[in-house]
């Protein structure tokens, strides 16, 4: 067709107008489900984390903790038979250290076995890492989580094996491992918290360093007061 | 040219990533494992498929002078939309092909084959020629991919056959470069005869 200012500035206003009302027709539809397939994803991951599934359990309580822009969320998961609790599912955030492209979000799965915390497994909520590297990290079976699942959590250090932590590095992707290894630092933090075993009150929140009131990496001290300081920027 | 031509054109004579060299850009990021590059594939000729077909519906009401901005709008309402029905509706295949999808926005291959083929031929031949090069898309991606799985990780499609003294260079990007440029050059000496 003839180009003519006419013609083109009427061709290409329908179409930016049509395809923009189209855009926004289909995610009006989809908003919800999208939402609703998020939701169900996490619900799913609560149970498959702590090796149950939704008809044998089912979550008695969900325990948020908002920290600046994160939000930990711990979650009771109990037996439906009998009510005794299987563990606690642990959504939470890398907060010290971002992943190569976006923060990592991970679900991890806490048992209790003779009152200490075992990590059981650990899912990967969202990433962004790269294909083939940082996100093998959703593999099952990979080697951070088979560096620390069934330990006890008190025992670990939350960083990877060549700067002496317990998590075994996915090859080649070092950054990624270490924001996968903080984010579990974090849950344990929300897990001590959500247990009652950590002061998370607002005067001790206030008092610990910006950015993040959970321990750095350098320090497997749980008491707030005891990071002063202790805030590296990597 | 006959129909069948039209479509083996792309896997050989005009074969996007080893002919044509389009597209380089999504294949040179996600090929670093074989189902990666085969994912990227399928997902860039579906949309390929579609938009082909409705640039060259539309062809003969858009003005010569600001098509390729019409194409761009088509295509990249196009993606979101699939992006967006994938995500609520089929989200066990979102989470497979989803990190692709983005990609496509962007590719030239879609771009291309709607400037060179789909703007000058009929809605059926458009849709044959989205098929070709999308197989050709595929199934070059996915020898690429698989290419650098085996040399830098020492697995085939996620099955492993050894363990941990691959060179990783062949995952990381520089290899993508030689493995691809190595391939190009196979293909092109093949393809000669």
């Amino acid at each position: 067709m003839k180009s003519s200012l006419k013609n083109m500035v009427l061709v290409l206003f329908t179409i930016t107008a049509i395809a923009a009302l189209l855009v926004g027709l289909v995610n009006d539809m989809t908003k919800e489900a999208i939402a609703q397939s998020r939701l169900d994803a996490k619900n799913a991951a609560k149970f498959s984390v702590l090796s149950t599934t939704a008809t044998e359990a089912s979550v008695a309580r969900d325990t948020t903790r908002t920290i600046g822009d994160f939000a930990v969320t711990v979650s009771t998961v109990v037996r439906n038979d009998d009510g005794s609790t299987v563990g606690y599912a642990v959504e939470a955030p890398s907060i010290t250290k971002s992943g190569y492209a976006d923060r990592i979000i991970l679900m991890v799965g806490f048992i209790e076995k003779e009152g200490e915390a075992i990590i059981n497994n650990i899912e990967v909520l969202s990433q962004k890492e790269t294909p083939g590297l940082g996100a093998n990290m959703t593999k099952e079976g990979n080697s951070l989580i088979s560096s620390v699942a069934g330990k006890q959590a008190k025992i670990l250090k939350f960083s990877v094996a060549k700067e002496g932590g317990s998590f075994d590095a996915l090859t080649g992707s070092t950054i990624s491992s270490r924001a996968y290894a903080n984010a579990v630092e974090t849950a344990y933090a929300g897990y001590l918290w959500a247990t009652g075993r950590l002061d998370m009150s607002s005067e001790a929140v206030a008092a610990a360093p910006t950015g993040a009131s959970m321990p750095t990496d350098e320090s497997n001290e749980w008491e707030p007061e005891a990071q002063e300081g202790d805030m590296t920027n990597e | 040219m006959s129909r069948l031509q039209i479509i083996t054109k792309g896997i050989l004579k005009e074969n996007p990533t080893f002919v044509l060299i389009l597209g380089m850009c999504p294949t040179l990021g996600v090929t670093s494992s074989a189902i990666n590059g085969m994912g990227m594939g399928i997902a860039t000729m579906a949309v390929l498929i579609l938009s082909n077909i409705v640039i060259s519906m539309i062809k003969n009401f858009i003005p010569d002078k600001v098509r390729i901005p019409a194409f761009i709008v088509v295509i990249a309402s196009f993606v979101t939309i699939i992006e967006m029905l994938m995500q609520a509706y089929v989200p066990s295949l979102y989470a497979s092909l989803g990190v692709f999808i983005p990609l496509i926005v962007v590719n030239c291959i879609i771009l291309g084959r709607a400037e060179a083929f789909a703007s000058k031929n009929g809605v059926f031949d458009s849709a044959l020629d989205g098929l070709g090069i999308g197989l050709g898309f595929t199934l070059s991606l996915t020898i690429v991919g698989m290419v650098r799985e085996a040399l830098g990780a020492g697995s085939i499609f996620g099955f492993s056959f050894a363990e941990g003294v691959m060179p990783l260079l062949f995952i990381l990007a520089p290899g993508g470069f030689l493995v691809l440029g190595y391939l190009m050059v196979l293909f092109n000496k093949i393809a000669k005869r």
